[in-house]
């Protein structure tokens, strides 16, 4: 094989499969663009040709079925796409034509790939996840703090452990950070529970203050331990048996967290305690701390997977819909490779606004 | 092009995308009212069906919160399904609009990112357009927690297949901020414990001082401490280790010996130094050579007028007045024979160093000067200093005899180093576990001083119901209520006192007349307000909201579109400045044992406050 024929099978090659053969031979091979890392091989092959093309032609077999297994999970059959909407397809080749001159490397998610599947599911039995059944589990012995991404489905795990509580004779406290955010929950548990079952405690207004669930914000909740621990019994205490806090996550606030942290000091040893927090970087130093302040390990609960996929796009201000990403997913924990076509709108749009007026 | 996309755009783009219902987040409440008013003559109506939904979903909520019925954005949301939703909203309305999402009906919700977790609910998509949020005064980047829970915001479960987060561009955006935000790792949390008076009270009723210290170490902020104290020590320990070879050795404390003793040498070195240009006899010349001196130099001779030291080398110069009558300077060196003559001569602190006529005088004199005047004799001394010093540096150091001392020299300045940074990590970890405890200890003094804690730290009497005030300025509040500041105040006075401690917004607005009675205490509470400052943050004390709460107290008759006809303030932050106060109010209540009067004020105030929209919800 000739330099030449062997530069020119390279460039052929996906740079994904270049960056493979580079390993090894290379060193910072991922720094470098199609075009240099095709010199940079050929420059490093000079000395030991055979051994190179012996590896390009092992690669070069594995790689249909590597081709495939992406093109599995990014951009499903793209063919079958133009068939099912016929109207999307004259956008392809123009596409392809802008793609070509810039990387013609893994082609980025079209907007048919990233708007694909909207709509409703068809209708399911709710089926809990497993995360769910095991934190509802792990409440029946120890305190649980929940850390999961926002809309996954921490509510049910409130639910579900408010009814058990409620079954086995114990009262039930759940305190939110806001007094709107209180309403709601209390509309919430009235429709499940029964109105009967579910009462809130305002600074200045009780509403059913002996129904086994009680709504309130969590500064209500930290002034009924106080008056407990001074030896004003307001509430019934001793047949508390599951404190839940939502938005747990404002512990970290500058203002109010103290506030919750005091709540959790003083929460009846009895009471479980189950904390439902939004993601954050260091539930485990929360569960570390909870582990060593009360009577039985912390139980922690946490994923990043969410129920219902995300994906994210960019509009721009002339109402073009782009893919925002190169995989039609969100890319989490690695470095950000934007989709060229929303990155080349993006840098338009700030060369427009940056732009000094002429005018 | 636009700066951004008009909302008009947005909703039919994302209409025609399938991506509705979404929740467009918008920097400010002003242009969520924008982005409404835009729709006003819009013809981006929703089929009949689906307004008529929405107009039965409204009902049953107005038949619940009659407050909505009457709302200027009613038409809208019913024509276009769009509807705003932000802090400036009344809490019924912003209830209505949640449940239209629950159910559907809506296309959009523009609300802004201040309050993240007060849009509890979601949609098929999320459309950010800022990066930054306004925090108090300046604008903060978003966090990766909080784009992360914006986002979230997109995919309904069960009614979505997939959520959408779209970005759309303004001038308060930057992508690497949002991008790092969708793929990146929320952040850790930290604890924000901070010791109130209410807690030092509440805590030393329930708990003996002993066991204080104890509870505190429970908290979130001491774990964190201490894992910050850990790690500390875990450095101490590898610099413990490092220390070794640096152990005792002739003198136990050899690193101190040495500092001293270098120190010492130090001091010496540069005293010799300026002296080495001197040569003895030069340096015994210089006692001489005082102003009126007659002098030989090199040519001819002259009186010296001044002595005085050059500027850069420190070299002893002398000013001498010449026989010709000019004024030179000449190193003192050069000067040969000192003679046996002196003048008298008026100094003066500027050239020529002497008054005019006592120049005069001494020109004169140096012509009339006879040609023979004896020399004066000068005895010289041996420098003896250098010697001198030697000799205590050995009296007082064993060091420059010592036979470590070469090991000494080399390492002293490694084992300096290690030894201080050592006691700074051993002060670090006692200030970290001790901090918490140094902090109750002073809020614990300022209640002593304020007469709420005796000197053994129990509750006195004002103490015991003090500890019932567990709000934001308590210390002024309970201040107030000791110098009976509030004896025989009417409701609605009270009422807008404690609306002004309560209110820490400080968005601008125009408001009514306040009344006399309530600018005259509300003169007391600033100036005690102003005295305590140095134990807790004074609050805004606003006149306007005062005013705007005593008018809401003692008009039963007014209704609540007439109150916010009298304001520029929106009806969300009325509501939430009526509530807020409601809850201050309400602390006082409790104080019935103790303060029966003033617990009766406060519940004839909650009574006139608590009607119309602030009964709707409880």
């Amino acid at each position: 094989m000739t330099t030449d024929e062997l530069e020119k099978l390279l460039a052929q090659q996906p740079v994904g499969f270049l960056h493979r053969l580079a390993s090894g031979r290379i060193h910072r091979h991922f720094r470098l663009g199609k075009r240099r890392l095709i010199d940079a091989l050929l420059r490093h092959s000079a000395d030991n040709r055979a051994g190179m093309e012996s590896d390009l032609q092992t690669l070069t077999k594995e790689r249909p079925r590597y081709e495939q297994s992406v093109g599995h999970r990014q951009h499903p059959e793209p063919a079958a796409h133009q068939a099912k909407r016929p109207g999307h397809g004259e956008r392809h080749p123009a596409k392809a034509g802008h793609e070509g001159s810039a990387e013609p490397a893994e082609p980025a998610p079209d907007l048919t790939a990233f708007l694909e599947g909207i709509g409703v599911p068809p209708p399911q039995p709710f089926v809990p996840d497993a995360w769910q059944e095991e934190a509802l589990a792990h409440l029946a012995e120890t305190d649980v703090i929940v850390s999961v991404p926002t809309g996954s489905g921490k509510t049910y795990v409130a639910i579900e452990a408010t009814r058990r509580a409620i079954e086995a004779e114990c009262t039930v406290i759940y305190t939110s950070p806001l007094k709107a955010l209180s309403n709601t929950k209390f509309t919430e548990f009235s429709r499940i529970f029964g109105a009967d079952r579910v009462g809130i405690l305002t600074g200045d207004r009780k509403d059913n203050p002996q129904a086994p669930l009680l709504i309130m914000t969590t500064e209500i909740l930290r002034n009924l331990l106080y008056d407990a621990a001074g030896g004003e019994i307001d509430v019934r205490l001793d047949t508390l048996g599951l404190v839940i806090m939502d938005e747990s996550q404002y512990i970290a606030d500058p203002e109010r967290g103290v506030v919750w942290e005091e709540t959790i000091i003083f929460c009846p040893t009895q009471a479980r305690l189950l904390l439902l927090s939004a993601s954050i970087g260091n539930p485990q130093d929360v569960a570390d701390w909870l582990t060593s302040i009360r009577p039985t390990p912390c139980y922690l609960v946490r994923h990043h997977r969410r129920s219902v996929p995300l994906r994210a796009g960019y509009l721009h201000p002339s109402g073009k819909l782009t893919p925002l990403f190169r995989s039609v997913g969100i890319p989490h924990g690695s470095a950000a490779a934007l989709h060229p076509e929303a990155k080349r709108l993006f840098a338009h749009y700030e060369d427009e606004t940056l732009r000094p007026r002429s005018h | 092009m636009p700066p951004s996309i008009h909302p008009v755009d947005l909703i039919t783009t994302l209409r025609h995308k399938h991506l509705t219902p979404a929740i467009v987040f918008l920097t400010s409440r002003r242009a969520c009212d924008e982005a409404m008013q835009a729709f006003q003559r819009s013809q981006a109506t929703l089929p009949p069906q689906r307004q008529k939904n929405i107009a039965a979903v409204l009902e049953q909520v107005i038949a619940q919160y009659p407050s909505i019925a009457e709302h200027p954005l009613l038409p809208v949301v019913q024509r276009i399904g769009v509807a705003a939703h932000h802090a400036g909203h009344l809490p019924s309305w912003k209830i209505a609009i949640e449940e239209l999402m629950r159910q559907g009906c809506l296309d959009a919700v523009f609300a802004t990112t201040t309050l993240a977790a007060g849009v509890d609910f979601p949609a098929r998509t999320v459309v950010l357009t800022q990066s930054s949020v306004r925090k108090t005064r300046d604008f903060t980047d978003l966090t990766v927690g909080e784009i992360q829970q914006l986002a979230g915001r997109a995919g309904r479960r069960g009614k979505d297949q997939v959520g959408f987060a779209v970005l759309t561009p303004s001038p308060y955006i930057d992508l690497g901020v949002i991008t790092k935000g969708l793929t990146g790792q929320p952040e850790a949390i930290d604890s924000q414990f901070v010791i109130t008076y209410p807690m030092v009270l509440n805590l030393l009723k329930a708990h003996p001082l002993d066991q204080i210290q104890a509870i505190l170490a429970r908290s979130f902020a001491q774990f964190q401490l201490n894992r910050r104290a850990e790690t500390l020590e875990r450095k101490l320990d590898a610099l413990h280790v490092q220390m070794e070879p640096y152990g005792p050795r002739v003198c136990a404390d050899w690193i101190t010996q040495w500092q001293v003793f270098d120190h010492a040498r130090k001091q010496k070195a540069h005293r010799v130094q300026v002296r080495s240009h001197e040569p003895p006899e030069l340096a015994a010349r210089l006692h001489f050579l005082t102003p009126g001196r007659v002098v030989g130099l090199p040519k001819g001779r002259g009186i010296v007028l001044r002595q005085y030291r050059s500027r850069g080398q420190r070299s002893p110069m002398v000013t001498v007045l010449r026989a010709n009558g000019a004024v030179t300077e000449c190193p003192a060196g050069l000067i040969t024979p000192v003679f046996d003559r002196t003048f008298e001569v008026e100094e003066a602190p500027v050239y020529p160093w002497c008054t005019p006529h006592s120049l005069d005088e001494l020109t004169r004199q140096m012509s009339e000067l006879p040609v023979r005047i004896p020399v004066l004799p000068i005895l010289v001394q041996e420098e003896a200093e250098e010697s001198e010093i030697v000799q205590t540096l050995t009296d007082e150091f064993p060091c420059p005899t010592c036979p470590s001392r070469p090991a000494c020299h080399k390492d002293h300045a490694q084992a300096l180093r290690l030894r201080q940074e050592i006691h700074r990590h051993t002060k670090t970890i006692q200030a970290l576990h001790t901090g918490l405890w140094h902090r109750f200890q002073a809020r614990a003094e300022v209640l002593q001083q304020f007469g709420y804690l005796t000197p053994t730290c129990h509750l006195t009497e004002d103490g015991e119901w003090a500890r019932l005030i567990r709000i934001d300025h308590s210390l002024l509040i309970t201040e107030l209520i000791r110098a009976d500041a509030f004896s025989g105040v009417e409701p609605q006075i009270l009422a807008g006192v404690m609306a002004s401690i309560a209110h820490d917004d400080d968005r601008p607005g125009a408001f009514p007349r306040i009344s006399n009675g309530l600018a005259s205490l509300l003169g007391q509470v600033r100036h005690l307000a102003e005295s305590l400052a140095p134990h807790e943050d004074p609050p805004l004390l606003r006149a306007d909201v005062a005013a705007l709460t005593e008018r809401w107290v003692g008009d039963p008759a007014l209704t609540w579109i007439g109150l916010c006809r009298t304001t520029t303030m929106a009806e969300g932050d009325i509501y939430r400045l009526l509530a807020r106060t409601l809850e201050y109010l309400s602390q006082l209540h409790t104080l019935n044992a103790s303060h029966p009067g003033l617990a009766d004020t406060a519940s004839r105030a909650i009574r006139a406050l608590r009607r119309g929209v602030l009964e709707e919800l409880p």
